[in-house]
């Protein structure tokens, strides 16, 4: 119920937010000679001469019901969950964003796969180690990983290993159905990309928990029982430590569903982070409220997700 | 949308003709010299082609790209590197460049026998007038140029036209778009609503081109448009790459413009462009086959333009626009006045905040020199305006200006201009130019998608306005009256003058083409002479395309490669 509650209220404030910019949508619609004439009656055409208020609730209508555009033998509909029509493109958004979405989420959830697994056990290594080398080597890099900018990265990445050296071919996406292997070869790069940056943040945040932890008490009591070291670390020292990872990771993971904008820009992939730029830079004004929607979802599912995960990880905080 | 994901080569049984064409390794289609076969390949930052409707496209890229291989015209530019020679119309589809009669109100063409759409059915008549009344679906057909409305002789209530498209008119309605084009067999007619000497120019846009009835598919058609040029689409998917194949129902011997070297075109989407310039520099395997219609990376343009190895690869040519301030004639109605701010602007700094000498060359006039026969040197800086005006300016002769002028200078002048980075810097070198003669400047930044609605509003507009202007076809017709008259289209002088005005109209309807560029000239001068706009920049682009890429030069009409004349070495 808070749920849908807070997407209506984000989707009034969204919509309302880029209507209400001095962009003129019925003035893109024709080209530089364009008379005033034919400006306000594309205008009246689109229904931009509505009140905004009618204006939203005809798109609120069209999610739940669908709508028709155009007139006469060029008249269309939109099928629900119709999110607005694209003049710009001359798509539904919807279609776009199912297109889109796919991509985002391969990236998202490769890259995430990375970072979990190399930040977490990195991490879990470099607090076993504590102030050893290996400790003070791993908090150097996991520093300049976390410094280093992902166009940099991802740019850096692209110069050496494809245009220099030739040791992947140039991404071009397409759907892992398709050809698995170019998939692979296109999403590899973007997913180390990614991975870098996040996976530092997580090596240090997994190293501060397990340290904060492993000073706990019930660990010394752990391992005076004689349980084996792994066994200390996994199920009492890790899992304890899990909470504020899982807050993190659910986020992170959440924010990047919602599309990353520069790495799908840098390696041409075609996800929700860049059909939202090319809204923005396109004034296409129903691409852009659909995509903050569709992003916001994703941030409110996912706290929604961690939540329920907490009760999972620690019995503490279930409902009875 | 066609979505079609896989990319098929050699679709359909090639035609005799199309065998033979492909064997040969020279053509005499307009004496262009290439290497049939082979694939050429397009690399872009762009998610897609902005619009593949021939009614839709109105960007000189993609226009050359699309007359070059999808859809014919009436009539099209010849494909020639030297701009005069480009800027000559040729027969199409047509089987000349028209007839024009009725004090030039009345066009007439005849279209060529033997032209197929890629199904195999004959181009008639019937499919230009139904691809022309297509523009006139406003609602539908969105961002192509609107010049049938204008010039047909249909009537208009408020400056729409009564003919709404052929999706919603009633017969009444339909009526009155089959008088202005009229078919008779193969021959077609269109009356215009004035004398329009240049019409068969106009006719070289593919606003102009046929589109056949049971083809259209209204906005979608922009994604699967019918082929009746050299190739047609096999695949097409945005974002990702656009597949042309040979369209085995063209037919050499009906097109004397196409050469059609390569066997197939990819236009690759979404490339970033820190890549693409890195990736055409390394020239390997298929790049080295490859275009881009996108500007060079600007931070390697002096390495692409300082090492010899480019030098072939390289080019550096002009675009299509001039970049101007224009200046409101309405709010600032002294000749002297308008002078004193040509004479006050530092260009130099302009252009070099700009991009230094990538950005362009010192503009003269509004008219520039890659339209052709049109141009010739205006002297504004030279003298025309009594003395030398360098590219720094020359505040002596601004002040002078101002005194001669009897009144004072209306200040503050407010600079109406679109934000960005560059913009905002613009501004300032401006204000601190014209700060010299004693000229107050007030800078007014606006979000760029609202700028052209607020500075073509007279009520808003302030009194100098940035703007940048390409002409639509090869003929200053679609450059000076659409700047300085009431009529135009982008009028941001906000310029009535009835002399000017008349001798404009009366340029217009020169049928002597000669005749006609030689009157553009004088406008063009005279134009300059009242400071209508201060001209800034001829405005250049940089390109870099692969070893293996032959024919690439900058085309004058479009300011774009001549994607007809392209062709890759084996």
């Amino acid at each position: 119920m808070l749920m849908v509650f807070m997407l209506t209220i984000l989707s009034i404030v969204t919509f309302l937010l880029f209507n209400a910019v001095p962009t003129d949508p019925a003035r893109l619609t024709c080209g530089k000679t364009c008379s005033p004439a034919t400006i306000e009656a594309n205008r009246i055409r689109l229904g931009l001469d509505q009140p905004l208020i009618s204006q939203y609730l005809e798109w609120i209508k069209g999610i739940f019901a669908g709508r028709t555009y155009g007139s006469g033998t060029a008249t269309f509909n939109c099928d629900a969950p119709c999110l607005g029509y694209s003049f710009r493109n001359g798509e539904q958004v919807t279609d776009m964003i199912l297109t889109s979405l796919p991509v985002t989420i391969y990236l998202a959830i490769g890259a995430f796969v990375l970072w979990m697994v190399g930040g977490i056990s990195t991490g879990i290594y470099a607090a076993r180690k504590k102030g050893k080398w290996q400790d003070r080597a791993i908090m150097g890099a996991t520093l300049v990983g976390y410094s280093l900018p992902v166009f940099f990265i991802g740019i850096l990445m692209l110069i050496f290993v494809v245009v220099r050296w030739n040791i992947l071919p140039y991404p071009s996406y397409v759907g892992p159905n398709v050809d698995t292997l170019q998939f692979l070869q296109t999403m590899i790069l973007p997913w180390i990309s990614l991975a870098i940056l996040y996976a530092a943040y997580y090596t240090r945040l997994t190293r501060s928990q397990m340290l904060d932890t492993m000073s706990e008490d019930y660990i010394r009591t752990a391992r005076a029982k004689g349980l084996p070291e792994k066994t200390v670390l996994r199920k009492h020292a890790l899992r304890a430590g899990l909470t504020p990872i899982v807050t993190s990771a659910g986020l992170d993971l959440a924010g990047l569903l919602g599309g990353a904008v520069i790495t799908e820009y840098i390696f041409g992939l075609p996800g929700l982070g860049r059909l939202a730029i090319g809204a923005v830079t396109e004034y296409d004004l129903p691409t852009i409220t659909a995509t903050t929607l569709v992003a916001a979802t994703f941030i409110i599912v996912a706290n929604i997700v961690v939540d329920l995960l907490y009760a999972a990880i620690d019995p503490r905080v279930r409902l009875q | 949308m066609n979505k079609t994901t896989s990319i098929r080569f050699g679709v359909g049984v090639a035609s005799v003709a199309l065998l033979l064409s492909a064997c040969s390794s020279k053509s005499d289609n307009n004496s262009q010299s290439g290497t049939a076969g082979g694939t050429l390949y397009i690399l872009t930052q762009a998610e897609q082609i902005l619009h593949l409707d021939p009614q839709r496209n109105y960007t000189g890229e993609d226009l050359a790209f699309a007359s070059g291989f999808l859809n014919r015209t009436l009539t099209q530019y010849a494909l020639s590197k030297d701009n005069n020679a480009a800027s000559q119309i040729q027969a199409d589809l047509a089987t000349d460049t028209g007839t024009a009669s009725n004090g030039g109100k009345t066009w007439e063409f005849t279209l060529r026998d033997g032209v197929k759409w890629e199904d195999g059915k004959p181009v008639t008549c019937a499919d230009v007038a139904y691809g022309v009344s297509r523009t006139f679906a406003t609602d539908v057909i969105t961002d192509g140029p609107t010049y049938a409305i204008s010039l047909l002789d249909i009537p208009k209530a408020d400056g729409v036209s009564e003919y709404p498209g052929p999706y919603k008119a009633s017969a009444a309605q339909q009526a009155l778009f089959d008088k202005a084009v009229a078919c008779d067999g193969n021959k077609i007619t269109f009356s215009l609503g004035a004398p329009t000497a240049d019409f068969n120019y106009a006719v070289t846009l593919s606003a102009f081109a046929p589109v056949r009835k049971d083809a259209d598919t209204g906005e979608k058609y922009d994604d699967s448009v019918l082929s009746n040029g050299p190739y047609k689409i096999a695949s097409y998917v945005k974002k990702n790459k656009l597949v042309l194949v040979r369209n085995d129902q063209w037919s050499k011997d009906t097109d004397p413009i196409r050469p059609a070297f390569p066997d197939s075109i990819e236009y690759v989407f979404s490339i970033a462009q820190p890549l693409l310039t890195q990736r055409l520099m390394k020239d390997s395997g298929k790049d080295a086959m490859a275009i881009s219609p996108d500007g060079v990376d600007p931070t390697q343009l002096a390495v692409i333009f300082g090492d010899a190895k480019y030098t072939n690869r390289r080019l550096n040519d002009y675009d299509p626009y001039v970049r101007y301030i224009a200046i409101n004639t309405k709010k600032v109605p002294n000749v002297k006045h308008r002078q004193a701010m040509l004479a006050a602007l530092n260009r130099a700094d302009l252009r070099k905040i700009a991009g230094g000498k990538y950005a362009g060359d010192d503009a003269d006039g509004v008219v520039k020199p890659n339209i052709g026969q049109d141009y010739a040197a205006t002297g504004l800086w030279d003298g025309l305006l009594g003395e030398a005006i360098p590219d720094t300016g020359n505040v002596a002769l601004a002040k002078k200006l101002i005194a001669e002028s009897g009144e004072k200078f209306p200040n503050p002048i407010v600079f109406d201009y679109g934000q960005s980075p560059t913009a905002d810097k613009s501004a300032s070198a401006i204000v601190a130019a014209m700060a010299r003669a004693g000229i107050v400047v007030k800078p007014n930044p606006i979000e760029v998608g609202a700028y052209y609605g607020i500075v073509l509003d007279p009520a808003k507009q302030g009194s100098l306005s940035a703007g940048g202007w390409g002409p639509d076809w090869s003929n200053a017709s679609t450059v000076l009256p659409e700047l300085f008259t009431p009529g135009g289209g982008f009028n941001l002088s906000q310029f009535d003058d009835k002399e000017f005005t008349a001798e404009s109209d009366a340029a217009k309807a020169i049928a002597d083409r000669a005749e006609q560029a030689t009157a553009w000239q004088a406008l063009n001068v005279k134009a300059a002479e009242l400071a209508l706009v201060i001209p800034t920049r001829f405005g250049k682009e940089q390109r870099i395309q692969g070893s293996m890429v032959q024919g690439a030069y900058i085309w004058g009409p479009y300011g774009s490669y001549p994607y007809g004349a392209l062709s890759v070495s084996q």
